[in-house]
């Protein structure tokens, strides 16, 4: 095994590069940076204009003409119409229309809800505070949990926990997160009374209150995250330990635990967090089932509202936070990885 | 399909073996379930509200006395046809794409992976509901979105399974000896991907129907007295403290056919290796090749 082909944590210990190397390298690796820029933003860019212009194409889909629902049935003569669908910019070209609904969008202007004029922007900023914190606190669980089990599950391979950990993974697995919520509940507050069954406090009115409102919602949504995170964490784990730099470290007398926190999981948490950042879209998702198990005020019983009275700017303005949130996640744990996996060309070793 | 009853069958898998007499039973439920019901599943009850499972119904009743057993397999047919709608937009939306993508050059394929990757932005419940919002309100508009979400994983499995088999030597080959890009296609590639797309579509069904039978308990697409399993769960969770036990029924029905279909999967994958993407021993161009081993090649070996 050569020296650049190397894993990361033993990289680590190599003497620094000289710093004195003259201007073409630097010259050469601002290029590589720029390049990488360059070609993460022809992949994000394409992606954003793409989903945000699927989710406006919604409101063309629907055959529902607004400007007569909100006149009402008496007063939508066909002259007011026209002259309501002109004020709400909805008399251009589709393609003019989503550009400007994208650039108000980008300003935080995501128009008002046909029904009750409230602005958009204020109707999800009043409640994502709910999903972000049943969101959050499961990705926590997830890794906690999933990281967990896994970990020691690939420590101790072959043993008791490691049989129970597959057993449970692939019952987790099959249990969708809003059944797992209908369990938790009969669980934890009909059958023994100690948590709320349903409701939401919001942090600043009582921390504790907050926890205890969504502990349980949280839990249903990170189960099946666990379980992946659980699997995945385990079957790389197992690999890396058994490498020969493992077994290098080890003969040099390095503590167990520097071991596997320094060499083994650095090298083999990737997978994991890949799984994380791909399951947080399925994790929004089931924030909704959260929210309807136990009747939480989130974006998803927004949605469910918005979608019956077909209030359509509101549902345009939901799914647009959402795909926004899942690209800036999946952003995040694309450079977490590139962190993890520093590549030998010259960049942030 | 020889390799189904072949020795290296994944169906000689215990595994496999329930699991697909699992998915019997729920394909003779969707055909007869309404027929099979003992009972009839909107009939109300006012004397038999929240029982036990029993002797006189089986699984109990529900809040207002009409038999689980016959509403589950009464609602059996709707979430496994609308689920089987969603896998099949994604599998005709997603391989056509991905194993043409391979063939078309750089800038299709540059835009398909775009397309996919801003599809795989929308969580596919919340984008169903929205669509509901667009479309009307009805379980069959409801899964179309769904189908078109599915689509990007067929694709990104397809397109990885083609890439691999179309750099293969023979590919190679008959291409040099004037093979066309559909020939290929058809003869060379298509019958490898095959194992991989059925995996991702077993996988994809579990998903599909997990779907289903959220936006059904959501009360997406259904009007309330017909049956259906989300259904059910949703009418037992508003009467917790009378019947606790009442959302385990419906909600083993689900895990069962989901475990089912992910238990096939991996039987599959497992045995066939299709669907996995790790780098592994290449059969084919051992299988292909009949030159014996240069000599000096097998004396470094003994060496």
């Amino acid at each position: 095994m050569t020296v650049t082909s190397m894993p990361r944590a033993a990289g680590a210990d190599q003497p620094r590069r000289a710093p004195a190397r003259g201007a073409a390298p630097r010259r050469r690796r601002s290029r590589i940076i720029v390049s990488r820029l360059g070609g993460g933003l022809a992949v994000l860019v394409p992606i954003v204009l793409i989903s945000t212009f699927i989710t406006y194409s919604l409101g063309a889909l629907s055959n529902s003409n607004p400007a007569a629902t909100i006149l009402g049935q008496d007063a939508a003569t066909p002259a007011a119409v026209a002259r309501l669908n002109h004020a709400l910019g909805l008399d251009h070209p589709l393609i003019v229309q989503y550009w400007n609904w994208l650039t108000q969008a980008a300003h935080g202007n995501l128009g008002r809800s046909y029904f009750t004029q409230i602005p958009v922007a204020q109707s999800i900023a009043q409640r994502l505070p709910v999903d972000l914190s049943i969101a959050v606190l499961a990705v926590i669980l997830a890794a906690v949990i999933g990281g967990g089990a896994g970990m020691i599950a690939a420590i101790r391979r072959g043993g008791w926990f490691d049989r129970g950990v597959t057993v449970a993974c692939s019952a987790a697995s099959t249990l969708p997160a809003f059944v797992v919520g209908i369990i938790l509940v009969v669980l934890f507050a009909v059958t023994a009374h100690l948590l709320p069954a349903n409701g939401y406090v919001g942090p600043s009115t009582s921390i504790a209150q907050w926890l205890a409102h969504i502990i349980l919602p949280s839990l249903a949504l990170s189960l099946a995250v666990s379980a992946d995170i659980a699997r995945q964490l385990r079957t790389s784990l197992v690999e890396v330990l058994e490498q020969n730099y493992i077994v290098g470290a080890r003969v040099r007398g390095l503590p167990y635990r520097r071991i596997l926190v320094r060499h083994a999981l650095r090298n083999a948490a990737g997978p994991a967090l890949t799984i994380l950042g791909n399951d947080f879209p399925l994790m929004l998702a089931g924030a909704v089932a959260a929210e309807a198990v136990f009747s939480l005020p989130g974006l998803g019983q927004l949605l469910l509202q918005s979608a019956q009275t077909r209030d359509i700017p509101v549902v345009q303005g939901l799914l647009l936070v959402i795909s926004c949130f899942v690209i800036v996640v999946n952003l995040i744990v694309n450079t977490t990885l590139n962190w993890l996996y520093r590549a030998n060309d010259g960049i942030g070793t | 399909m020889k390799r189904l009853i072949g020795p290296q069958s994944a169906l000689r898998l215990p595994s496999a073996r329930i699991a697909i007499v699992v998915l019997l039973g729920i394909a003779v439920l969707t055909a007869f379930g309404s027929t099979l019901a003992p009972q009839n599943p909107l009939t109300i009850n006012a004397n038999a509200l929240f029982q036990g499972p029993g002797a006189h119904h089986l699984l109990g009743t529900d809040y207002l006395g009409r038999d689980v057993l016959s509403r589950l397999m009464a609602g059996t047919r709707l979430s496994v046809l609308t689920a089987l709608e969603a896998v099949g937009i994604g599998l005709v939306l997603g391989t056509g794409p991905g194993i043409a993508t391979v063939f078309l050059g750089r800038w299709f394929d540059f835009a398909a992976n775009r397309v996919t990757d801003a599809l795989m932005t929308l969580p596919y419940v919340f984008f169903a509901v929205a669509v509901t919002a667009a479309l009307g309100n009805g379980l069959v508009q409801a899964m179309v979105p769904v189908g078109i979400l599915l689509a990007p994983f067929f694709f990104r499995v397809t397109r990885a399974a083609t890439l691999e088999h179309a750099r293969a030597q023979y590919v190679e080959a008959a291409e040099l000896m004037g093979a066309s890009k559909l020939h290929v296609v058809r003869v060379h590639v298509l019958r490898k991907v095959l194992p991989t797309i059925a995996v991702t579509t077993a996988s994809m069904a579990a998903a599909a129907l997990l779907a289903v039978s959220f936006l059904t308990f959501l009360g997406i697409g259904v009007q309330p007295p017909a049956p259906t399993w989300g259904g059910v769960l949703s009418s037992d969770l508003a009467y917790l403290a009378q019947a606790p036990w009442a959302p385990f029924i419906p909600g083993a029905l689900i895990a069962v056919t989901v475990g089912a279909l992910n238990a096939l999967a991996d039987a599959f994958r497992d045995r066939r290796g299709a669907g996995t993407l790790a780098a592994q021993p290449d059969p084919i161009i051992r299988t292909h090749s009949t030159l014996e081993p240069a000599d000096d090649d097998r004396q470094s070996q003994v060496a």
